[in-house]
């Protein structure tokens, strides 16, 4: 495994960065709002490879965390006109708090019954958003970050607007989270998820690491629905279905839960398979109610392939492939 | 006083349905020491079996054998073919704690797009077998019907007869030693594997009546998208978890003081509550006494 130095892989993905803005220059919209949805879609997975595959704790309420997001974003800009940056950083506060009380309730519950917990969250939070009258009910709320600043020039497209700031959250966040991984608290949360009884013998307090991770994991996907909310306009319960936490978490598997560096293979599988399935739909001359079940029987068929056969993901897959061929050179 | 008693009439109801969910997730968690997420996509998939049954043949009474028997089938086959196979794969690594978690969730997905798919999104009616039209008492209508009492029996029945088969069958005795320490119950001759299997089917036989039962006692449709299905969604868990997860009884226990609680929340505090009363009994539960109201206290360790 090699590491960079801190200062040649922030140069790395400024570098990335700046490959993403010459690229969307070049293509069209529809894939520079595919762009924008990948950039959402590697924050969010991030959020659930930080929980499940580092701290080993698996969430299927994340849609919920979303919607906290989105929803407290999109109230701060309608009710009090807060500036689009500060939406942001108040839609990762309030998931984060969120994230703190469903944390201090993880910590106590393992494996299948923090999945059923959060299951049962996820099913229900979304409903209690009809209950307030200053969210919208059924229709939801408008979330508007405005036009692009006139100084970026009179063809400058709203979605290369999304697609700016959605990749630009995702590169600092991918940097920090990343960051954060390999830190300490990185560390004993992978301590945790291994051995706990170990962990706590050299003086970890799993507990409050587990705590830790899950507001962090919250936070971070509270980012990407009020990004998701941006790029689709509005903030309904009927975005932030079970669906999408499901989809989440497959994209997580997808990439290989117990590391970051794999998040873009589901990202972008979980952009591209909507349109695959257009394709496989008209080439095999599809009728309409499969057409539309389609997406979901590829994204639920992926998860039980890849969680079958390559259950830690691509990457390190690649990488145990690549360690075993080395032993046998040396040997 | 009318409506408490209503109140209680239709939360034991709904509660015996949830009841025959939790059994069917206690039942594949004794067997494999799995939660079972797809079980309520297999329940839906053994209600769609019982309403063709019911378009082609008319007939209640043979449209629930019918589901019973196509559930069965169906957990068998998703035991036999990708259950031992996923337990297999991922006995150890990294996610072995979460693995069987998501693919049950893959499962879950599978089952609901294919159902579908093929029977479109649409809601399916299911006509019961009796009316569904309260019982009087002096003037007032009571929450009670021919229906209501129908489901009870029919629940009551089912729960003595696994018992009995738990309790005094050869075959129950090899269900209950292997739950208890597969590699003990290897060692004296008994087939786990094919106990498991055996222990799959029942679960899916129980979920299919769960879901007959809920659509009729519902507003009589079905569909992947109806509140019903949510509800047999997350109910057959937390019902199991309150009742320990590992025994009959408390499933039977915990089914029906979800359908109670539930239907208590709806009556007197508020309706809008329907859907996350279940997510705080769950947390209270785990809280309280994580190894549920009957359950051993290693029970949660497993």
């Amino acid at each position: 495994m090699h590491r960079f130095q801190k200062s040649n892989k922030l140069l790395l993905f400024i570098a990335f960065g700046f490959i993403l803005f010459l690229l969307s220059n070049r293509v069209d919209e529809l894939r520079v709002y595919q762009g924008a949805s990948i950039a959402v879609y590697v924050i969010a997975i991030s959020s659930i490879i930080l929980l499940t595959g580092y701290s080993g704790q698996v969430s299927l309420g994340h849609g919920a965390l979303l919607a906290i997001g989105a929803y407290s974003a999109a109230v701060a800009r309608n009710e009090f006109n807060v500036p689009v940056v500060l939406c942001f950083f108040i839609a990762v506060l309030a998931a984060a708090f969120g994230g703190v009380l469903l944390g201090v309730a993880a910590a106590r519950l393992t494996g299948p019954y923090l999945a059923g917990a959060t299951l049962a969250l996820a099913i229900g939070l979304p409903s209690l958003a009809n209950q307030f009258t200053i969210l919208g009910g059924e229709q939801g709320l408008i979330f508007d970050v405005g036009f692009p600043p006139l100084s970026l020039g009179e063809d400058f497209t709203q979605y290369k607007w999304f697609f700016w700031i959605s990749a630009l959250a995702a590169l600092i966040s991918m940097w920090l989270l990343s960051n954060v991984l390999r830190s300490r608290f990185g560390q004993n949360w992978r301590a945790g998820r291994s051995h706990e009884v170990a962990a706590q013998l050299a003086g970890i307090n799993t507990g409050r690491s587990k705590i830790l991770a899950f507001t962090i994991s919250a936070g971070v996907a509270g980012l990407s629905g009020a990004l998701l909310s941006m790029t689709i306009g509005t903030v309904s319960p009927s975005a932030f279905p079970l669906a999408l936490s499901f989809s989440l978490l497959t994209g997580a598997v997808l990439s290989g839960v117990t590391t970051l560096s794999g998040v873009m293979i589901g990202a972008v599988t979980l952009v591209a398979i909507p349109e695959i399935a257009d394709v496989i739909a008209n080439r095999i001359g599809a009728s309409e109610r499969i057409t539309t079940n389609l997406p979901g029987l590829i994204v639920s068929t992926l998860l039980i392939i890849t969680v079958l056969f390559v259950p830690h993901g691509p990457v390190e897959q690649h990488r145990s492939r690549k360690a075993k061929k080395l032993l046998q050179k040396k040997n | 006083m009318i409506q408490l008693i209503n109140t209680l009439l239709i939360g034991i109801t709904a509660g015996s349905i949830y009841a025959l969910m939790a059994i069917a997730i206690v039942l594949v968690w004794r067997s494999t020491r799995v939660i079972n997420f797809a079980q309520a996509g297999m329940a839906l998939l053994s209600t769609y079996f019982g309403y063709e049954a019911m378009v082609h043949l008319n007939s209640f009474w043979i449209a629930l054998p019918v589901a019973m028997i196509g559930g069965a089938a169906v957990a068998a086959f998703i035991e036999l073919v990708f259950m031992r196979f996923l337990l297999k794969r991922s006995a150890h690594g990294a996610i072995s704690g979460v693995a069987p978690i998501i693919a049950t969730l893959g499962l879950l997905g599978v089952i609901r797009s294919l159902t579908s798919s093929i029977w479109g999104g649409q809601d399916v009616r299911i006509v019961g077998p009796v009316s569904n039209v309260g019982y009087s008492l002096g003037a007032n209508t009571l929450a009670f019907s021919p229906l209501k009492l129908l489901i009870l029996v029919t629940v009551i029945v089912l729960v003595l007869l696994l018992s009995l088969l738990f309790q005094k069958s050869n075959m129950g005795l090899s269900l209950r030693a292997s739950a208890f320490s597969p590699e003990i119950a290897r060692l004296s001759g008994i087939r786990v594997n094919g106990v498991r299997t055996l222990g799959w089917s029942l679960a899916g036989a129980s979920g299919a009546v769960a879901g007959m039962f809920q659509t009729v006692n519902g507003n009589g449709s079905f569909s992947p998208d109806s509140i019903e299905f949510s509800l047999l969604l997350v109910s057959g868990f937390i019902a199991a978890v309150i009742g320990g997860l590992d025994s009959l009884v408390g499933a039977v226990i915990g089914g029906l003081v979800l359908g109670l609680v539930i239907s208590f929340v709806l009556m007197y505090i508020n309706s809008s509550l329907f859907f996350i009363a279940p997510f705080v009994i769950l947390l209270i539960v785990l809280f309280v006494r994580p190894q549920g109201i009957i359950g051993a206290k290693a029970a949660r360790r497993a």
